[in-house]
């Protein structure tokens, strides 16, 4: 069956119902209907010694709700398929049916952690149609607290990356780092996870003295103990024979599967939406954009790792630049932009995060696209690692870092 | 906004451009027909007066009157976001050729397309659900699919069966959502 | 009747079992007593006759039993390691410090539902836990945990050892292959790979040290290593050591080498289908299994019960009998004195104190005294309680290699362990031996 035969506009010939009423077997094949697609064709078809690997939507290390089926010659990954879906929202259908302020508590959830991440880019989208005028200090703050997320997040990716490998110890190491940020974005958002803090036009709150004090805190020992736990692993000779030379891209590839962030760059491409197509208050700050060559898994573990010394030197210089002044646009309760378009991307933990955004004149948003680089790199995983072991699937995945909230939105 | 990109746009994609060049914020967009989508694509992809490398998005876009494909590019030659809007892709039987010969990476958006706006689009190797189960029927981003809602101002009102995917009875269906922007 | 129905009626529940059980343990004893009276001297001709078969008999069941205790010792002391090393609290509620949870888990596991998979095989499936597990125990036999203090002294131990421990990969073969699971499959199917690749140099890397000692009888290796630490093995056999304890980490399926039940890639394993008292088996015998092989290490390489330096032999008489009877009388106050001694001065100290506090406090602190100066006594004057306290203590201080090793280590990818069997291992295992072999014809000669 090709993709071009659509009989009508319920397609009921690609309609697997009528197939799901025969007896299946537990030796029957998977899934229980002919294939759609030539590649599903392609994919069901085993070949000789060949077996499938049902992994997931249960599965321990499938960082949430992922099911993969694996195409196994004995514990060899001959090709793969994820099967999307088991936590999706709609969320840009419920964006569509949302005020603009609400779009924010809606879009929170999607990379669990890092929202702040997820808010920035609808709320950048609605300011350019709006055309609206941020103030520096809530760009500033948006800065200082987004760098704060960035490191939690890839603090969690460490030590997820090693659970992948087998090492208990260093999650939950790296889960110190985290609470104790999480633990002063609460102080400054209220929330530990789901912020819900920027707004169209600024922030939600100033910074606090409680966040101060705890940043501070954090700030003076930070680097000292990031470094303890990047002990851990670094020099571990297991952990980096695992990671060396696992799941290798090329820039071109890299480019062609649409990657993005600390995975592109580590092919060597020095893309940073930060610096390549610049936002927010980033142009002022000095800061580096890592890159490796190797587009290995210990490439991209190893640029993660110096992407949060650098936003500790971002952190540093919001704590000193940051100015006076007000952290709101003024801006009315109701907003209706006029009718248009706008995208708005920025640089997240794990990539390009964008929203395409068309307002119609009414008070919702008449389309909000949410490109999630999650759900873009995790299309690569079969790319990557046809030809590798079982045990690397999982090493190779947690490389990518998919959040399971993004990809299926 | 960059005036220079604008021009080289229009000096080499003017002829197939169906509405003039628009720019906005640090935004470029470029209407084309959806059919010469893979032949603008390759170009800006390939010339070296454009080299858009990165393919940064890919959203269907149901306006209420047609479908259009919106890709979002990204290029080292200019400081803009470029916006090619594939449009005039009929509703009812919504067709248009597929990327994925410049950019592998389009496959799992096209098929978000399709999921959502049961676009189809044609060489696309792996065409299928990729959200929704199998054997759902309808599309839930069109916009004659109504949130059961009845918070949501959708035109119908009150609670409707969540699948539902075309207007409910005593609508017409110029009720939808339109957009003409 | 009916006096006695209401009687019974007012009793509570505990006073009902206290009613019930003592006539039945009066009945029993009386009969007990009986049989021993009647058939006493014939038992015990027979037992006396059969001594060796009665004595293997008891150390069977003794080890049996111990088991348990020593699983569980182990579950307590990885929860609460590793806790520690990740900078948690590790189990605190059940028990003082958490040690009691063990046995919770313990029971947890036997009151979980036992489920078979519909397609499983339920024959195999069934008897797979037990094959492990049996295996594992078996081989506690030939364990001399002090001197005197072991089940049976083969004059091919180490042989045995090695023959009934390798059969437990059998159980887990037939655990994967039963379960009717891809996951149960992999794992089952990795787990006979990686040990009968890692039985090779672990059988091996000790080939040097029987040229050594000139025996495979464990008792009589803990025997050739007695004297000053310089004595053990280890330090004549230093590689053999380094390679008997990498096989034996993989032999266990232990951290780097767990890929038998490696929780990313393949769930539980040969284990994913296993619910119940028989994953429970499953669980204890990899318990066991590490206790058996730090034991075995700590036999083979550390001196086994043998004290790091000879203890000067010391005697003390205490035979209270030769005191005479006042002088008894005068012992038996030794309790009521030295409670009132120790509470004195907590009762002196603090005027806030009640006396029946102060009293309390000094009880106890007089048992741990008494307690330890009898321990001090019984190790002195006792081999095996000598014996046994070294050879836990280096046991343990294996477990303790074991779980530290899970706490730090990632997890080698399976073809990265076989590799490092066969191309690292195994070689480096034939050189030790050559090279031992060596040694022993030029200097012997």
């Amino acid at each position: 069956m090709t993709t071009t035969s659509h009989p009508g506009r319920h397609a009921s010939a690609d309609d697997p119902r009528v197939l799901l009423d025969d007896e299946i077997g537990v030796f029957g094949t998977v899934p229980p209907y002919p294939p759609r697609t030539e590649r599903e064709a392609e994919f069901y078809t085993l070949g000789d010694g060949q077996m499938f690997l049902n992994m997931g939507p249960q599965h321990p290390s499938t960082h949430g709700v992922l099911r993969i089926v694996l195409k196994l010659d004995g514990e060899k990954v001959v090709d793969l398929d994820p099967v999307l879906g088991y936590l999706h929202r709609g969320v840009e259908k419920l964006c569509e049916n949302a005020d603009y302020h609400q779009v924010i508590s809606q879009v929170d959830p999607l990379e669990y952690v890092s929202s702040l991440f997820c808010e920035w880019s609808p709320v950048m989208a609605f300011e350019k149609l709006l055309d609206v005028d941020v103030p520096r200090r809530a760009e500033y703050i948006r800065v200082l607290s987004g760098e704060l997320n960035r490191i939690a997040s890839h603090a969690l990716f460490m030590g997820w990356f090693a659970l992948d490998l087998g090492g208990l110890t260093p999650i939950l190491w790296s889960f110190i780092e985290r609470d104790e940020i999480v633990e002063m974005l609460a102080a400054l958002t209220g929330q530990r996870m789901l912020f819900n803090y920027f707004r169209i036009g600024g922030v939600n709150g100033d910074l606090n003295h409680d966040f101060m004090s705890r940043l501070g805190d954090w700030m003076s020992r930070a680097t000292g103990q990031i470094e303890a736990n990047l002990t851990l692993l670094n020099q571990n000779e297991i952990f980096v024979r695992r990671a060396r030379g696992l799941g290798v891209v090329d820039t071109e590839t890299a480019l062609a599967m649409c990657m993005t962030g600390p995975n592109l760059r580590a092919t060597g491409s020095p893309f940073d939406v930060r610096r390549a197509h610049p936002y927010s208050i980033y142009p002022e700050l000095d800061f580096d954009i890592p890159t490796r060559t190797e587009g290995d898994s210990l490439a991209r573990y190893l640029l993660r790792m110096e992407e949060i010394k650098q936003s500790l030197r971002i952190i540093d210089q919001c704590l000193h630049q940051m100015p006076d002044g007000p952290i709101m646009a003024k801006l009315p309760r109701l907003l209706r932009p006029r009718p248009g378009r706008a995208y708005a991307a920025i640089e997240g933990p794990r990539g390009q995060y964008a929203t395409y955004a068309i307002s119609d004149g009414t008070d919702q948003p008449f389309r909000m696209r949410i490109h999630d680089p999650s759900f873009v790199h995790l299309q690569s995983v079969g790319l990557l690692m046809r030809g590798d072991l079982i045990a690397d699937c999982m090493a190779i995945m947690a490389s990518l870092d998919p959040v399971m909230g993004g990809v299926d939105k | 906004m960059d005036r220079a990109f604008r021009a080289r746009l229009e000096s080499r994609f003017g002829d197939v451009a169906t509405e003039p060049i628009r720019q906005r914020h640090d935004e470029t967009e470029l209407r084309i027909p959806a059919a010469a989508a893979p032949d603008v694509l390759r170009a800006l992809h390939d010339e070296p007066e454009f080299r858009f490398l990165m393919l940064s998005d890919l959203a269907g876009v149901d306006t209420g009157e047609q479908m259009q494909v919106v890709y979002h590019l990204w290029s080292e030659t200019t400081s803009d976001w470029l916006r090619v809007v594939a449009e005039g892709i009929a509703r009812d039987e919504p067709r248009t050729p597929s990327i994925t010969f410049l950019w592998k990476g389009a496959e799992w958006m096209e098929r978000e397309a399709y999921d959502m706006f049961w676009i189809v689009f044609e060489g696309n190797r792996d065409l299928r659900r990729i959200y929704m189960p199998p054997d759902y029927t309808s599309f839930p981003l069109r916009k004659d699919f109504f949130l059961p809602d009845d918070a949501a101002r959708s035109p119908g009102g009150g609670v409707r069966p969540m699948e539902r995917s075309h207007a409910p009875q005593g609508t017409s269906a110029g009720a939808i959502r339109r957009v003409k922007a | 009747m009916t006096a006695v129905s209401r009687a019974w009626g007012r009793l509570t529940l505990p006073g009902r079992i206290v009613f019930t059980l003592v006539p039945l343990l009066a009945v029993l004893g009386a009969g007990l007593v009986a049989l021993i009276v009647l058939f006493g001297g014939t038992a015990a001709d027979l037992i006396l006759a059969n001594l060796g078969f009665v004595r293997f008999l008891a150390a069977a069941t003794i080890i049996l039993v111990i088991t348990i205790p020593i699983a569980f010792l182990n579950i307590y002391l990885e929860m609460k390691v590793i806790a520690l090393m990740n900078l948690r609290v590790g189990p605190d509620r059940v028990g003082p410090w958490g040690s009691l949870l063990s046995v919770v888990h313990g029971l947890k596991v036997l009151i979980k539902e036992d489920f078979t998979p519909t397609a499983a095989d339920p024959i195999v499936f069934t008897w797979a836990p037990v094959v492990t597990y049996a295996a594992a125990v078996m081989t506690l036999l030939v364990l001399p945990f002090a001197p005197g203090l072991y089940g049976q002294d083969f004059n091919i131990g180490l042989l045995y050892f090695f023959a009934v421990g390798g059969m437990g990969v059998v159980g887990l073969l037939m655990g994967g292959w039963s379960s009717f699971n891809k996951y149960s499959l992999l794992g089952g199917l990795r787990s006979a790979a990686q040990i009968v690749s890692y039985e090779i140099p672990l059988t091996l890397s000790v080939v040097g040290l029987l040229i050594l000692a000139g025996t495979m009888s464990l008792n009589q290796i803990v025997q050739q290593q007695s004297g000053w630490f310089t004595d053990w093995f280890v330090f004549r056999q230093p590689l053999g050591f380094v390679i008997f304890f990498i096989a034996a980490t993989a032999e266990a399926n232990r951290t780097p080498f767990d890929l038998t039940e490696a929780d990313s890639e393949i769930v539980a394993g040969f284990a994913t289908e296993y619910s119940g008292m028989r994953f429970g088996f499953f669980f204890f015998a990899e318990y066991v299994n590490v206790f058996i092989l730090s034991a075995l290490a700590a036999v083979l390489f550390l001196g086994g019960w043998n004290a790091p330096f000879p203890f000067p032999a010391l005697s003390i008489p205490l035979y209270p009998g030769s005191l005479g009877i006042p002088l008894l009388f005068l012992i038996a106050l030794v309790p009521i004195i030295g409670t009132l001694a120790l509470a004195a001065p907590f009762y002196l100290a603090r005027s806030s104190m009640r006396w029946w506090v102060a009293l309390i406090i000094g009880f106890v602190l007089f048992n741990v005294v008494a307690g330890g100066l009898t321990f001090a006594w019984a190790y002195v004057s006792f081999d095996w309680v000598a014996g046994l306290v070294w050879f836990m203590a280096k046991t343990f201080g294996f477990v303790f290699v074991f779980v530290w090793m899970r706490g730090t280590l990632p997890r080698v990818r399976i073809d990265q362990l076989m590799g490092f069997a066969w191309k690292w291992l195994l070689p480096a295992a034939l050189l030790n031996l050559f090279v031992t072999a060596a040694a022993v014809v030029i200097v012997g000669s």
